[in-house]
């Protein structure tokens, strides 16, 4: 079996451009579900009655349809019934926020709600308001809480954005796709992405590993 | 725009084979990638050094790849690697178990470690010898936490067997958009995929949680 390597020194502008849109995917779309899901996880919580079942039916059926499906049906199929249609970037940053989302907030309602009672009743007997006992004693002692959980939630996001290739989204799964059609050397190329990949996602989950130990003690009560 | 569901209904046939597989190579991904799982967390855990190192290696390298590329990976790789001519159902299947089995080597590491070291000196200190200790004390606490786990990794994995649909492996999504091509029903066919795979997972996704309150541990 040869192993040419020449074939990634020749395109590496090409696969470049790839690891560039899928780091900006995987930011935005990080961002936007972050924001989503803090949103709809304090509306489920804090919000009017009539909004809890909506938005639990919403984050339960994120969790049981595949990535896949909503990219797919966000790109081809929201179009039809909207009349826009929309750049295959676009169409992957909606359907990736939209579906991490919900994951997003299940992690800010477990965060929060492992904060034990007792703070919110004795911040309650000093006098605060809600609002402010959700800003100064909960959340601050719930994010760092979080932190692991959204450290594997990022890693999940970057990881699926490689998914968005099934939308021609030219991140670097897809790029890698055509370049291994171009050159037929598919061994070398997805062995370089997998490469790749690892170097991106290692770095996250371990950098957030050791984020989270150094500040743990702070979420500690 | 008008839409027509009777092309739903005239696929059933289809779909319903294609739902099928989708479930069959949920069932056989986890049939393989248990066992496999507690191999290599054994092997991680108690094995010779070196072969610890492989096995770690080998467990983080696929907790860090997205999916679909080791579907593509091993699309190409595994008929040169090993010289067979694999259907595409099989190499999907070895995809899904390779990433499934790292996983889940975590978890059953995890969980055993996740026991204190306290419970196994008070058991032998109680005349208990390792093995016994090890399976009236630390296994029966570890089962408790490691089935949650494997809960929510078997709903990951129904909603992961739709990747394999890129190397025309005949699951539903595969089959959906198949027939989406001939039919030029987008929308229709789409919808019809998404609500099947609903239908199939809000059920798991719910039964996950009730395993969770279940089985929560106050040690």
């Amino acid at each position: 079996m040869d192993f040419d390597l020449s074939v990634i020194a020749d395109h590496w502008r090409f696969l470049g451009y790839g690891v560039g849109v899928t780091i900006v995917l995987a930011a935005a779309s990080g961002a936007a579900s972050l924001a989503l899901g803090l949103g709809i996880a304090l509306a489920r919580m804090f919000g009017p009655r009539w909004l809890r079942v909506p938005l639990v039916f919403y984050i339960d059926s994120m969790r049981a349809v595949p990535v896949l499906v909503v990219l797919v049906w966000t790109f081809f199929a929201l179009p039809m019934l909207t009349g826009l249609t929309m750049p295959p970037f676009a169409a992957a940053l909606i359907g990736l926020s939209v579906h991490l989302a919900a994951y997003a907030a299940e992690i800010v309602r477990a965060g929060v709600e492992s904060v034990r009672p007792g703070q919110t009743r004795a911040s309650l007997a000093l006098g605060m308001s809600r609002a402010q006992i959700l800003r100064r004693i909960v959340l601050p002692q719930a994010i760092v809480r979080m932190l692991p959980a959204f450290g594997s939630l990022l890693s999940v996001t970057i990881k699926d954005t490689a998914i968005a290739s099934v939308i021609a989204v030219p991140e670097l799964m897809r790029q890698s796709e055509t370049l291994a059609g171009q050159s037929f050397q598919p061994i070398e190329v997805y062995s370089f992405a997998m490469l790749v990949y690892f170097l991106l996602l290692f770095p996250v989950t371990r950098g957030v590993d050791r984020l989270y130990r150094r500040v743990a003690h702070l979420g500690r009560s | 725009m008008t839409f027509d569901w009777s092309v739903v209904a005239d696929h059933r046939a289809a779909l319903v084979a294609a739902t099928g597989t989708t479930i069959l190579l949920t069932i056989a991904t986890m049939a393989i990638a248990v066992p496999c799982g507690i191999v290599v967390a054994a092997v991680r855990l108690y094995a010779w050094p070196p072969l610890r190192a492989i096995a770690a290696a080998y467990v983080e390298l696929f907790r860090n790849l997205p999916l679909i590329l080791v579907v593509y990976w091993a699309f190409y790789v595994l008929p040169i690697a090993t010289g067979l001519g694999l259907s595409p159902f099989a190499t999907g299947l070895a995809a899904l178990a390779l990433n499934v089995t790292a996983y889940n080597a975590e978890t059953f590491r995890a969980g055993l470690g996740s026991i204190r070291r306290g419970q196994l000196e008070a058991a032998m200190a109680l005349g208990m010898s390792r093995r016994q200790a090890l399976r009236r004390v630390i296994l029966p606490q570890a089962v408790r936490r490691i089935l949650p786990v494997l809960a929510s990794t078997w709903v990951s994995l129904f909603k992961d067997t739709s990747l394999v649909s890129v190397i025309a492996v005949g699951e539903l999504a595969y089959v959906a958009m198949q027939i989406r091509a001939q039919t030029f029903r987008v929308l229709e066919m789409l919808t019809a995929m998404a609500v099947i795979y609903w239908l199939l997972g809000y059920p798991q996704a719910k039964l996950v949680d009730w395993i969770q309150r279940r089985y929560a541990v106050t040690e």
